[in-house]
């Protein structure tokens, strides 16, 4: 009741706090979404590659930011391995989107679109390739440069049209887009070498025996089961520039917390009075404190419920303004900053409990 | 009126705040004894040591020398949490200023000092409510400090003090912020407390026109408590 009524008596400082606070939280949400999209963004098409197994240049551990090459012509030899179902090649190389007058860098990824394995993971508008001179390019980049369905893009000196704009295929720094393999050959100058092939494995077979046999017969090569390879992909995300979001979020929570408390503690001295009053008139060992904490509990409340509130919409419009920015939220996230926001908000009210051990009831007495 | 029941008392009180200046004592030598069902007037000018006497009474802090006993039980022998309760329910407070917390309404400051002692929920309301109603001020129970005059302010604060059953009434000053007519109002009300209800009542004033209602006044001077001329008390000791 006093907590409550105390903070709803400054009315203007309170909106200015959970203002403050709602920004932080806001920052927070922000960094752990971006994370996120950037997360299911550089992984999306990994895990929706039809792949048992993948198979890269010796050294070569994923594909995010590894060069591998490896020659067309192994492709018979490992269909020729016992076991194996399939083998589809990806060239995948860094190339120039021009448009207008505006260019932007993809990592133009070559497949075959016959059977579609290490195409787009997920087409979001548009159709699949049908021809060579076609061209899939991921939402945000095509939003970015303001390329739509049909428009005619160019990379080096070839002119290829935009059939459809994938989604999963944003990794923040770059974006995917999706050509022919002969087109990437073509536009790579050599129609001899590819980045990986992705292996399917018949039914029933082993794939450890069937990763031994690969190796046995084709020289200067990495196979990666699926998980292995996913995990060295998440690997390579996570020592990239994901650390430094955290850090950042984290510098979020630590600026919460100071504000929070610096705002409780003025709090305290505005209301030394009461405080020494309500010692003198005997008020119970944890009644004080718990007040300290129930005002810290109301205004991050109030933060995290305005942050919540307008974090979405705030989503919404930074990905018009910048399309490649891919923020994933969930509800996993919101719990997360709610339970850190209730930690910080304990750890904000220490310092001004502490002052409260130094207000004495012996301040009631005597004049003001 | 007076029934006997010992309430508070000081025996050979002595207070430094400094010890290392012995020669300023706060309270030098003091011995005092108040028993239920009496209403003792401290008169003293600022910095005589009035506070100090109070504060010391109500346990709220020890004496550097001498004892002090609330209830029958010295103070040294109360845990801190004893003292705590002793103030929540067998102890109220008047101050000068009134001390209302500005943020709540008449209504929620008594509450807050019930549920100090335990009491919540409708009984608490019920029986705040009655007091209201006896001090005249059952109008205020919504409003807040900041729209009261200073007469208003100090009834709540009467009401505060005794809503809980308190046997002790401390008063610093209960008068010093009120036009004549308002403090003689508060003293009566007061001296109502400890005729029918049985409490002791011990002010802290230099307001000499309180004395009329008081059954004892004592004079306190640079920390030493004397017998005011006239006075049929015991006085100190």
């Amino acid at each position: 009741m006093y907590a409550l009524k105390t903070i709803f008596d400054q009315r203007l400082k309170f909106i200015m706090t959970t203002c403050g606070m709602a920004l932080c939280i806001m920052l927070m949400l922000f960094l752990l979404s971006v994370y996120r999209g950037v997360y299911v963004g550089s992984l999306g098409y990994v895990t929706s590659c039809n792949a048992d197994l993948w198979i890269l240049q010796r050294n070569a551990t994923n594909i995010l930011r590894t060069t591998s090459f490896i020659r067309t012509d192994q492709r018979e030899l490992l269909q020729s391995i016992p076991g194996i179902s399939s083998v589809s090649p990806v060239l995948i190389i860094n190339g120039t989107v021009r448009f207008k007058d505006r260019s932007g860098t993809v990592y133009l990824t070559g497949f075959n679109p016959a059977n579609g394995n290490g195409g787009p993971p997920k087409i979001a508008e548009g159709n699949m390739l049908t021809a060579n001179d076609q061209i899939i390019l991921d939402q945000s980049f095509a939003a970015k440069y303001n390329i739509h369905i049909n428009d005619r893009i160019r990379i080096k000196d070839d002119s290829l049209t935009v059939v459809g704009l994938s989604s999963g295929t944003n990794m923040f720094v770059i974006q995917y887009a999706f050509i022919t393999l002969a087109k990437a050959h073509s536009l790579l100058g050599f129609a001899n070498i590819i980045s990986a092939y992705l292996v399917k494995v018949r039914e029933g077979e082993s794939k450890q025996a069937i990763i031994s046999r690969i190796y046995a017969a084709v020289p200067d090569i990495n196979v990666f089961d699926r998980t292995t390879f996913i995990k060295n992909n998440i690997k390579e995300m996570e020592s990239g520039i994901l650390p430094l979001l955290y850090m950042i979020a984290i510098i979020g929570a630590i600026v919460l917390t100071a504000i929070l408390s610096l705002i409780l503690s003025i709090n305290v001295l505005e209301r030394r009075k009461d405080f020494a009053i309500m010692k003198a008139l005997g008020s119970p060992k944890g009644f004080l404190p718990g007040l300290i904490i129930e005002q810290s509990m109301i205004l991050i409340f109030s933060g995290l419920a305005v942050g919540i509130i307008f974090f979405f919409p705030l989503i919404r419009v930074l990905e018009k303004i910048s399309p490649e920015v891919s923020a994933v939220s969930s509800s996993t996230q919101v719990l997360t900053v709610c339970l850190g926001a209730v930690i910080i908000s304990l750890i904000s009210s220490i310092g001004p409990i502490r002052k409260l051990n130094r207000i004495y009831p012996l301040e009631a007495f005597g004049k003001e | 009126m007076n029934d006997g029941t010992n309430i508070a008392e000081l025996k050979g009180v002595t207070k430094f705040y400094d010890t290392r200046i012995k020669g300023n004592a706060a309270l030098n030598d003091v011995s005092f004894l108040a028993k239920a069902g009496e209403m003792v007037l401290i008169l003293g000018p600022s910095g005589s040591g009035k506070s100090t006497f109070l504060t010391i009474l109500a346990g709220l802090q020890s004496p550097t020398e001498g004892e002090a006993y609330l209830f029958d039980r010295n103070i040294r022998e109360y845990s801190s949490h004893e003292l705590q309760q002793l103030r929540a329910s067998r102890i109220g407070f008047i101050f000068q200023t009134f001390h209302l917390m500005d943020s709540l309404s008449a209504m929620d400051n008594v509450l807050l000092v019930m549920g100090f002692a335990g009491v919540h929920g409708k009984a608490a309301r019920d029986r705040a409510l009655k007091y209201f109603e006896n001090f005249g001020i059952q109008h205020l129970g919504d409003v807040l400090p900041r729209s009261m005059s200073q007469g208003e302010k100090q009834r709540v604060a009467v009401a505060r003090a005794l809503v809980n059953g308190a046997e002790l009434i401390i008063a610093d000053e209960p008068t010093g912020s009120l036009a004549t007519q308002q403090g003689m109002s508060i003293v009566r009300l007061l001296h109502d407390s400890v005729r029918k209800e049985n409490r002791c009542v011990i002010i802290a004033s230099h307001d000499e026109r309180i004395s009329a209602y008081a059954d004892r006044v004592l004079y306190l001077h640079d920390g030493i408590l004397r017998i005011s001329p006239g006075n049929n008390g015991d006085g100190p000791g």
